[in-house]
């Protein structure tokens, strides 16, 4: 199939060639435009896509044009024409389809809002809010969100079910098919549903035809704090290589201190969808992120490439086109004590406030950096206050303490994959946190009046959930747990040691234990150790 | 009792056990250990919310849920999308290091 394309290909560069040529001699032609990454995948959605795909009258591809997508959306559905139907396309064919339909059927970004954990691969999400029905139909095998992240019209929801019946049969059990008609449902109320919450046409969608587009050119701030580490922040410089086509270079110090420096590539996709790619300092990394309508915020997540749990949320923002506190790092100030505070953000510049009670001695500051010493007198007011640097205000930015009476433990439901051992899938860890509370003046846990301290330093252990695993001694098998709260999964396969070679699985409690004066105070979570998974696309 | 007669040694093994007074012994499966169409465990845990139940190891049945596509999101289905996912590993349990992921790089 490839050959045959590069062959036709070829002949109607040829033609293409000959007519060029044929100008030449009339006029001097205008200097051709380098095609851009779009170009080409409008170029290769007609020359091969519509081998199969029906073109019409009004320059419609049958089943292509009738559904809108994410970058990832779009993906999947060229690697489903590569396994079901025997397509061959290169990374770079695949890339360039992608750019052209993500660009011409897209979502709008409000549209991608509630779905964006799956775009940027957050770990321990558990989806809720959705129909019940809908739910048992479509998220039982995979995330609700893969659904959420496509806009079909009534026609094409109707062939996804159809589509689904055909290729995995036993979706007639997964769909609970013993208690109910199911496939009446399937192809009535739930494609009547479907059309009308993620419907082809859509006013979302009309308006971002028309919104002033943004190039990411320039010198950008970033803030990121990555769970059971801290923050990470830097500049980021984007220059345009090609149409939507950048490459970057990071200048980015770690929460411990450690400086790096590095350059990666990226596409940005439908106007706001920000893909990036590359060395994250010593390590095969991704990014995904939103770019604000004003073009002035970047918003998303990076991660391993490899393993995408292991990452974190960041926000990028423009230089020079406003001032903004980015992040806080100390957040949680004892009465009576003495603390260091740094604040991280762009165009900083004026006092640093912290309220009554609380005075502050700046030892270090930059329009992206404040560092300074803070005291807390002790009887400075308890609870959550706002931060100000000059007219700038972090609302409920730090917190004043004197004890810490409960530790919640988050994500208090978090899911690991065993995983190396010499297959092809590697371990998902799960890192956690405790994050000590206040239960305010009333002394009384789980009131209006309790208020957040921040993440404290814990001793981590883990123990069996219940009788079962303790039977199973889950808690031996499964996985260690770090002094930083990271989780590390045991390895793939059977485990000869265990009962029946039972994989090293587990159902685990994640326990914190902190230390707070003479007081010892602890926090719970539930940890499932599970099994690995050999189909991973991007959107789970 | 009187009009059945043990045909095989695990029926005759309960005749046993009745005579000789082991009934409290014999009892039924309060768990289904595995895959069946009939408790719905999903591939990451089982229908309690927990492991205990799961196929364990998962190899040992692994290609009674990608023969029949049982978790096609999970597992590549042998069924139709990937019919030769595991043509050079015959026994999961032995050979399961030779399984790939199944999507493509990009």
């Amino acid at each position: 199939m490839i050959r045959t394309y590069h062959v036709a290909f070829a002949f109607v560069a040829a033609i293409f060639a000959l007519v060029l040529t044929a100008c030449d001699e009339e006029q001097e032609a205008p200097p051709a435009a380098e095609a851009t990454l779009a170009d080409t995948g409008r170029e290769l959605v007609q020359a091969i896509c519509t081998g199969c795909h029906v073109k019409r009258d009004d320059g419609s591809l049958s089943r292509i044009s009738f559904g809108r997508r994410t970058p990832e959306g779009w993906d999947m559905t060229l690697v489903r024409m590569m396994n079901f139907h025997g397509l061959s396309l290169t990374k770079e064919d695949r890339r360039a389809i992608v750019k052209y339909l993500s660009d011409t059927q897209g979502l709008a970004p409000s549209e991608t809002v509630p779905f964006r954990y799956a775009l940027e691969r957050r770990p321990n999400i558990i989806e809720s809010g959705q129909d019940q029905t809908m739910m048992e139909m479509c998220a039982r095998c995979h995330s609700f969100a893969r659904v959420g992240l496509q806009r079909r019209t009534k026609e094409e929801w109707l062939n996804l079910v159809h589509m689904h019946v055909g290729q995995w049969p036993t979706i007639e059990y997964q769909a609970m098919a013993r208690d109910r008609d199911w496939w009446d449902d399937a192809r009535g109320r739930v494609v009547d549903d479907l059309a009308r919450a993620f419907p082809l046409d859509d006013p979302a969608w009309a308006a971002w035809q028309d919104a002033q587009r943004h190039a990411l050119t320039g010198k950008w701030r970033f803030v990121s704090y990555q769970p059971g580490q801290g923050y990470h922040h830097g500049t980021l410089e984007f220059t345009e290589e090609s149409k939507d086509e950048y490459t970057v270079h990071f200048d980015s110090t770690g929460p411990d201190g450690v400086a790096v420096s590095g350059d990666y590539n990226g596409i940005l996709y439908t106007g706001f969808e920000w893909r990036g790619r590359g060395d994250f300092g010593g390590q095969p990394g991704r990014e995904v992120a939103a770019l604000s309508e004003d073009g002035n915020l970047l918003a998303g997540r990076w991660f391993h490439a490899e393993r995408p749990e292991m990452g974190a949320l960041f926000e990028a923002r423009r230089v020079g086109s406003g001032s903004a506190i980015m992040g806080v790092d100390g957040e949680a100030l004892r009465r009576g004590a003495e603390t260091t505070l740094v604040i991280l953000g762009t165009g900083l510049s004026g006092e640093l406030d912290l309220g009554p009670g609380i005075t502050t001695e700046v030892t270090a500051a930059s329009e992206s950096q404040i560092t300074a010493r803070v005291r807390v007198a002790s009887d400075a007011a308890l609870g959550r206050r706002s931060l100000r640097v000059g007219s700038l205000v972090s609302k409920d930015a730090v917190a004043v303490f004197d004890r810490i009476d409960r530790v919640v433990v988050t994500p208090d439901y978090a899911t690991a994959r065993v995983g190396g051992n010499g297959g092809a899938t590697p371990i998902q860890a799960a890192q956690f946190e405790a994050v000590a509370m206040h239960n305010g003046a009333d002394g009384e846990p789980g009131t209006a009046d309790d208020f957040r301290i921040g993440v404290v330093d814990a001793e981590w252990s883990t123990a069996p959930w219940n009788e079962v695993a303790a039977e199973m001694n889950d808690d031996k098998f499964a996985g260690v747990i770090s002094p930083a709260g990271l989780f590390t999964p045991g390895k793939a396969g059977p485990n000869p040691a265990r009962v029946y070679g039972t994989n090293n699985a587990g159902d685990l409690k994640v326990i914190a234990t902190v230390q707070d004066g003479d007081r010892t105070v602890t926090g719970e979570a539930h940890l499932i150790v599970t099994v690995q998974r050999w189909n991973s696309p991007p959107i789970y | 009792m009187k009009h059945l007669r043990a045909l095989n040694k695990k029926a005759a093994a309960l005749e046993a056990a009745r005579d000789n007074g082991g009934m409290e012994e014999v009892v039924a499966m309060q768990v289904v250990a595995g895959c069946t169409s009939s408790t719905d465990p999903g591939w990451e845990v089982d229908p309690f919310g927990s492991v205990a139940s799961l196929c364990q190891p998962m190899e040992a049945d692994l290609y009674g849920c990608t023969d029949p596509c049982w978790w096609p999101a999970q597992v590549p289905d042998t069924i139709n999308t990937y019919p030769d996912w595991n043509h050079d590993a015959p026994s999961a349990s032995n050979d399961w290091r030779k399984l790939e992921a199944v999507y493509p790089d990009d």
